[in-house]
């Protein structure tokens, strides 16, 4: 299992950085549809964890992810605005959706210490592979002043989140 | 002079000089900038009596949260803020409860210390 995720880690930072390795990177609107995909991803399952969590660290975890998350989505789409830049869906942003609906189906089978296991464990590869496209095509590729300076900006979150998510997949383990 | 005036900047110290009050300017509000899951500066120091203001740069709430117990600002909001009057003098850590990676220091000096 943990060697699954691991592949998916991998999968959703080396997909993103693939996709665009051929051509030229994506072009800000798509970048904004990549940064509302991601975060979106990570809501829908925090609001599903704060609901299922059975650990109250994993409950507190998924509670920061909604808040920090929606913060972002909501400075990025006021960002949007200001800049009249309409998010342009792609098929990095559909990948993201379309991993994280799985995602949600697959935890929406499990229960107790499997579900915060599931959860934390796919939040650690989540926020590895989002951290690495960030840093192989998000931020190099924005052309946006203030779109590259959001992303940096945030960069720091996912950092933090990520060590907070193995923080709590260390003690899992232990338990 | 040029190096430690640059030094005192960094660490957030009151910049020494003629500008500085004999006696602690109670009405003085030093600001602390949380932005990136920072805080700017890192460490502060200050005079008894005086505010400090917190304010959230970042899309997310933040807390300024001595680990001692001293002061909580509970959560503060994006582009909110937070003021503490630090009254007593100490050293006080501090981080975010809800981001354990962020930290920083806030230094009250008593009335007759010198730095």
């Amino acid at each position: 299992m943990k060697r699954t995720m691991q592949l998916l880690g991998l999968a959703l930072g080396a997909g993103i950085a693939l996709a665009w390795a051929q051509g030229s990177g994506p072009t800000d609107p798509q970048i904004a549809a990549i940064v509302v995909a991601a975060n979106q991803v990570d809501i829908d399952a925090g609001k599903l964890a704060e609901r299922k969590a059975h650990a109250t660290d994993v409950e507190a975890f998924a509670r920061r992810m909604v808040a920090d998350h929606t913060g972002v989505n909501e400075a990025a789409a006021d960002l949007a605005r200001k800049l009249h830049l309409t998010p342009e869906a792609n098929p990095t942003s559909e990948s993201l959706t379309q991993g994280g609906e799985q995602n949600l189906a697959n935890l929406r089978k499990l229960r107790g210490g499997a579900f915060d296991k599931a959860y934390i464990d796919h939040e650690v590869v989540y926020h590895q592979g989002v951290l690495d496209a960030m840093d192989k095509v998000l931020i190099p590729s924005a052309q946006n002043a203030q779109l590259k300076a959001l992303l940096v900006r945030v960069r720091p979150a996912f950092v933090d989140h990520l060590e907070h998510a193995k923080q709590i997949q260390r003690s899992l383990g232990g338990r | 002079m040029i190096m430690l005036a640059a030094v005192s900047l960094a660490i957030g110290w009151p910049a020494a000089g003629a500008a500085q009050p004999a006696r602690p300017d109670t009405a003085r509000t030093r600001t602390v900038i949380i932005e990136g899951m920072r805080f700017r500066p890192q460490n502060l120091i200050v005079r008894r009596g005086e505010r400090v203001k917190w304010i959230n740069k970042d899309p997310f709430p933040h807390t300024v949260t001595a680990t001692d117990g001293r002061f909580d600002s509970h959560a503060i909001g994006p582009d909110g803020s937070w003021t503490y009057v630090a009254r007593k003098a100490g050293e006080y850590d501090y981080t975010c409860i809800f981001h354990a990676t962020m930290k920083g220091k806030l230094v009250v000096l008593d009335h007759d210390d010198k730095h």
